[in-house]
């Protein structure tokens, strides 16, 4: 799988350790980054229009309000007339009512099109990663991703809440007041206008190196956050090793990464209204050198070069302006490009020809198939095998023989590399994965609990059980006992780390999770391995009316469950090396027989 | 806000720096006007060019100085709010590893990952802010407001109700909008917690074919948090027209009854107008105030969330290390020792006494939940016990520095949690001083030697979070070859044997052996604690007997059953 993000796998292939991530790229392509952000927003168009409206409305009216209210002023001054005085008084109330409407229209609708907007990018990234194959996180660590639904997202929030109203305003305002100076003075609006190259490139040249300081900044961010999520979530590692002083000292170094690319962007970013003021005072003095020597060439009027000063400020507040927001822009667009790049990732494929099965018998059959997690080392070989519906099948072999690998092939976790897994005669590769899963049983090895109660939890296995299908399961599970124990019983909250009870207790919990779940395939792998033997033997019997007529695939040690089972295999260095019913599997007085008969001489030797 | 702000004041000479530049540049910009209208004035109307040439140049001199001083103060004002956050972060992460675990149970990790960059963005984002605006903005109200007055007192007098009025009305909002930009930071907690249990089950998820189900999860803490947000920034920014359209009232208000005082013959024209362009100057400052109250409002909720945990006591003084260490010889004692977990009323041990010599091996047994993990979990100070004492070489645990005890101690838990790193690493974790020998020697004790030289990069190989390309049973031998290479006094078990098979186990318990540590076991099988010299059998937290395996197979019932329960529960070993 190719891998977009910026340089982070922490998995095979392995890196050279003390390799630094490259530094990230220039925002890669800012137009093609909005014209995406902006199709989040295009349903919102009319709102959108709304907004853009009340905003040239209030600008306007911003435009108008000085100008009258100096007419107000002059009036004052000049010839006073209090009628007309009151008139104008009224226009100016009703001028500065209707820019607070406006203003107040504008925000309102522009905070739902922002939020709306991060709230269906955030659904859809999420939605993204729940169809993306385990190989993908595999890759990944889990504070960068949570950083990019959070961090990422929140700069995009920030800028969208603020810069489209004030981009809007400021491009308003520069082209009235360009038009304005146009017919004021073509010749002085050339000269005012020659500062915009030295301006152009000047914000190109900061810009340039803020852009690249927004991308490490939330790449840093991100690198954080994977390390305090990682640290946090040891932290009784950390505490039973004294590794305290360590963990902040390396902490140290990301902080510091972070606070180096923050200080660059940040210092950059503040050069922008420095020159932007030193420009604007250039521009004057050009203004008023050139206008000076035309002036007493006769070529202009006096009058003209003052008017024509005070516009040209105006003219220069809303670039200014302008550059400022391009800038939030680009840090928007860091954040933004981090988010896309998830939503980039090659989903899990499924093929056209995918169909839906439901009500299966349970008949699987392997025919040579080989796998590789990563290409060149094969973790299956040629793995061939036949099961009938609703028989019992035993993996066994040492710790990393594959036992694990062939049951996330039949949960179509992976595809195999070579050959074809079949299941009711269909081959896997043609039934769609959710149909699949939903006739799947499991239960992993590692415990998942989720942040909701203990009822919840267990529901987890089928979403519509009853209150009554859960306790029964959980009674099957042996877990009923000491539910009810727990401060609040079934509704107490669970903790996803797992504190409050014990890891026994949770593979208790999980077994309940698949009873629930009544699957047509069950999976359980090393069920049992935190249960003590008297708590195991009470749910033996339980899995064993679970097991009963549904095809079964069991990973275990413990001799008497490989027993009974109908078909054992045996695996070696990801090689089915003997296969068979138990009897058969003695009578060939293979490695399992001999397995069997050490364990047995053992036996008899100890008390 | 109070502790934040002193971080900002700790950066004296950068603030005092980027504040005088400011100031500086604020001057020049003051200036301005006055050489502006000076060469409209002296220059262009009497049509001096050398007049327009000179004070051009000024202004221009001026300008540059004001230029590279604005650039010389982006230093500096980035230094200090990127310190700014700098210290704070590491302030809070170098808190909460002092915390004990049941302090640390208080906060979700997802909640303390927030205050830890979101969190800490906003009060950046605050404090620069604050930088650029705070000179800027008092100074012209207060000197707006001093001019006004001594122009004419009558018409500054609704200057002066204007102002603090809009001030008030500030202040009101942002308090309120605290409270909304709080929920705001709680509800990006969920949203956070949610992604969180999403990759950490997302097997299980896929298992499940809970994909569609957790999107819904996350899609109702998204909604919210985009309800809450939405909410929190319509009240902020809706506030703003309104206080502008009252500022801007007071002008009109200004000018009518300086309109009537003109009338009257108690003002002069030119005061109206003076006092009217000083009204919209001190309106711009408070539109830039206004603009500072979102940034404000936020920093101020995330004060406060970083507050509650800087607040917070530090209950472990590891910071002490430099001392001398005690060394641990290994005897454990304890004296009717109960524990209860926070949340529970039911007691996790009730009177656990026993004691156990320097390099002898105690086996423990018992159900799931009777307690054995939580007895193991007292000993390196993981928990305190609730009542009871807890003695190590006779001394109270309490008074051996925390870090001598627990470097003496090596625990392995029942799930092995590995880092993202080398493998080398991960093992290096439990001793940083020990050699690549040590570490292949562990890795031998632990019996994965042979599996990590399999690998294309042996024990450079990088694994993921978790150890998520290794299986049950690697991940459980890297964690002991960690504890193996500590070389502990007392090495804890936690069930760390469940997924290796029996022979796997029997030697790695030989290699343990030679270790000579003090040695704690939990385990299902009697068979991995029958050659200790003392098992306790636990039942419902408390010890229901103990003595050597023969003595307990002779006299206890219920070790009795549990033994004949696996003399049919036998397991597969593997030559390997």
């Amino acid at each position: 799988m190719t891998n977009k993000l910026e340089g982070k796998t922490n998995s095979a292939p392995p890196m050279n350790r003390h390799m630094r991530p490259p530094k990230p790229p220039k925002v890669k392509n800012m137009k093609a980054t909005l014209s995406r952000i902006w199709g989040y927003m295009e349903n919102q168009k009319m709102l959108f229009f709304a907004v853009v409206s009340f905003v040239i409305m209030s600008s306007v009216m911003t435009l108008i309000g000085p100008y009258v209210l100096g007419k107000a002023v002059d009036l004052l001054i000049e010839d006073f007339n209090q009628s007309v005085l009151w008139k104008m008084l009224a226009l100016l109330v009703g001028i500065y009512i209707v820019q607070a409407v406006a203003e107040w229209f504008q925000n309102f609708w522009m905070i739902q099109i922002a939020q709306n907007t991060v709230y269906s990018m955030r659904k859809k990234l999420f939605g993204h990663l729940q169809l993306l194959p385990i190989a993908f996180f595999q890759k990944q660590q889990h504070g960068n991703l949570m950083s990019r639904l959070t961090n990422d997202m929140e700069n995009v929030s920030r800028t969208l809440n603020s810069s489209i109203i004030q981009v809007a305003t400021s491009v308003i305002t520069l082209t009235g007041t360009l038009i304005i100076m146009l017919l004021l003075s073509p010749l002085l609006t050339v000269l005012t206008l020659t500062i915009v190259p030295a301006m152009f490139f000047g914000l190109k040249w900061i810009t340039n190196r803020t852009g690249v300081y927004f991308k490490k900044q939330q790449s840093d961010l991100g690198e954080m956050n994977s390390f305090i999520e990682e640290t946090l979530s040891g932290h009784k590692m950390i505490k039973i090793y004294s590794k305290e002083k360590q963990v902040i000292e390396n902490f140290h170094h990301k902080n510091e990464a972070l606070r180096e690319s923050g200080y660059w962007a940040q210092t950059y970013s503040g050069f922008i209204p420095k020159l932007m003021n030193m420009l604007n005072n250039v521009s004057f003095t050009i203004i008023v050198g050139v206008g000076g020597v035309l002036a007493l060439r006769d070529i202009i009027s006096i009058g003209v070069i003052v008017t024509f000063t005070t516009y040209s400020r105006q003219f220069t507040r809303p670039l200014n302006d302008l550059a400022n927001q391009f800038n939030t822009i680009l840090s928007a667009v860091a954040g933004a490009e981090r988010v896309f790049a998830i939503m980039d990732e090659e989903k899990e494929q499924g093929s056209p020809k995918e169909k839906h099965v439901s009500n299966l018998k349970g008949e699987v059959i392997f025919k040579n198939v080989s796998f590789s997690y990563d290409e060149g080392q094969n973790t299956l070989r040629n793995v061939h095998f036949h099961v009938e519906p609703g028989k019992t099948v035993a993996l066994v072999g040492p710790t990393g023989a594959g036992k694990t690998t062939v049951i996330s092939l039949l949960s179509r976790f992976y595809d195999p590399t070579e050959g074809e897994i079949r299941l009711d005669g269909q081959k896997l590769t043609e039934i769609s994965r959710e149909s699949l899963r939903n006739q799947i049983g499991i239960v992993l090895q590692d415990s998942v609990l989720f942040h909701a109660t203990v009822m919840e939890n267990i529901r987890y296995g089928k979403l519509e059980a009853t209150d009554d299908e859960v306790i029964q399961a959980a009674k099957a599970a042996n877990a009923h006992d000491f539910i009810t124990k727990l401060p609040k019983g079934y509704e107490t909250i669970l903790h996803s780390d797992g504190h409050g009870i014990s890891h026994g207790q949770r593979q208790l919990l999980s077994i309940a999770r698949a009873m629930v779940a009544e699957p047509s395939l069950l999976i359980l792998d090393e069920a049992t391995s935190s249960i003590d033997t008297i708590t195991e033997i009470k749910i033996n019997e339980a899995l064993a009316t679970l097991m009963d007529g549904r095809t079964s695939f069991v990973i275990a040690h413990r001799l008497n469950t490989i027993q009974k089972a109908d078909l054992i295999l045996v695996l070696q260095k990801g090689q089915i090396i003997e296969q068979g019913g138990h009897e058969e599997l003695l009578a060939q007085n293979g490695f399992y027989a001999d397995l069997f008969h050490t364990q047995r001489r053992k036996k008899d030797a100890s008390p | 806000m109070k502790r934040v702000l002193a971080y900002v004041f700790s950066y004296k000479k950068a603030t005092t720096i980027a504040l005088s530049l400011m100031l500086f540049e604020l001057m020049v910009e003051l200036v301005q006007p006055i050489i502006m209208a000076r060469i409209i004035d002296e220059g262009v109307v009497k049509q001096d060019l050398s007049m327009v040439m000179t004070w051009g140049s000024v202004l221009l001199g001026l300008s540059l100085l004001a230029f590279v001083g604005g650039i010389v103060s982006s230093f500096f004002a980035a230094e200090v709010s990127q310190g700014v956050g700098y210290d704070v972060r590491r302030d809070v992460y170098t808190k909460i590893q002092t915390f004990s675990t049941t302090r640390f149970q208080k906060f979700s990790t997802s909640s303390l990952i927030m205050r830890l960059t979101n969190d800490v963005t906003q009060i950046q984002g605050f404090v620069f802010m604050g930088l650029r605006i705070m000179l800027r903005a008092p100074l012209f109200i207060v000197f707006g407001v001093a001019m006004a007055f001594s122009i004419h007192t009558g018409l500054a007098t609704i200057l002066a109700i204007a102002v603090p009025t809009s001030i008030v009305v500030m202040l009101f909002i942002v308090s309120k909008g605290v409270l909304y930009f709080t929920k705001v930071q709680e509800k990006l907690d969920s949203v956070n917690s949610v992604i969180q249990e999403n990759l950490v089950g997302i097997r299980l998820i896929k298992a499940f074919n809970r994909g569609s189900y957790e999107e819904e999860r996350f899609n109702k803490e998204n909604q919210s948090l985009q309800a809450f947000n939405v909410k929190a920034l319509r009240f902020m920014e809706l506030a703003m027209p309104i206080i502008m359209l009252g500022m801007n009232s007071s002008l009109v208000i200004m000018l009518w009854f300086g309109a009537l005082e003109l009338n009257v013959g108690d003002a002069q024209p030119g005061e109206v107008v003076a006092l009217i362009n000083y009204g919209t100057r001190i309106l711009g400052s408070i539109g830039m105030f206004a603009f500072l109250m979102m940034n404000f409002t936020r920093g101020r909720a995330s004060a406060h969330r970083i507050d509650e945990v800087l607040r917070e006591e530090e209950d472990e003084e590891w910071s002490r290390k430099d001392k001398n260490r005690q060394p641990v010889e290994g005897a454990v004692d304890f004296q009717n020792v109960s524990f209860y977990y926070d949340s529970s009323s039911t007691p996790a041990l009730r009177n656990v006494t026993f004691h156990v010599n320097p390099g002898e091996t105690l086996g423990i047994l018992g159900e799931t939940g009777s307690g054995k993990s939580s007895l193991i979990q007292l000993i390196p100070r993981l928990f305190e016990p609730t009542s009871g004492e807890i003695f190590i070489d006779g001394k109270n645990m309490k008074d051996i520095e925390i870090d001598s005890l627990r470097l003496a101690i090596g625990l392995v838990p029942q799930e092995a949690h590995l880092f993202t790193g080398t493998i080398r690493d991960n093992i290096l974790w439990g001793n940083e001083r020990a050699t690549m020998d040590d570490i292949i020697q562990a890795a031998k004790a632990a019996n994965i030697h042979d599996f990590i030289m399999t690998l294309p990069e042996a024990y450079e190989t990088k694994i993921g979070q978790r150890g998520v390309n290794l299986s049950g049973g690697q991940k459980q031998r890297l964690s002991l070859a960690r504890a193996i290479v500590r070389r502990p006094k007392i090495l804890l078990l936690d069930d760390s044997t469940s997924a290796l098979d029996a022979n796997t186990e029997a030697s790695v318990l030989q290699a343990l052996k030679q270790m000579r540590s003090t040695t704690f076991i939990i385990a299902q099988k009697i068979s991995s604690v029958a050659d200790a010299d003392k098992i306790l059998l636990l039942n419902q937290g408390r010890v229901v007997a103990s003595g050597s395996h023969d003595e307990l197979l002779e006299q206890n019932a219920l070790y009795q059953s549990i033994y004949y329960s696996q003399v049919q529960e036998d397991v597969l070993q593997y030559d390997e």
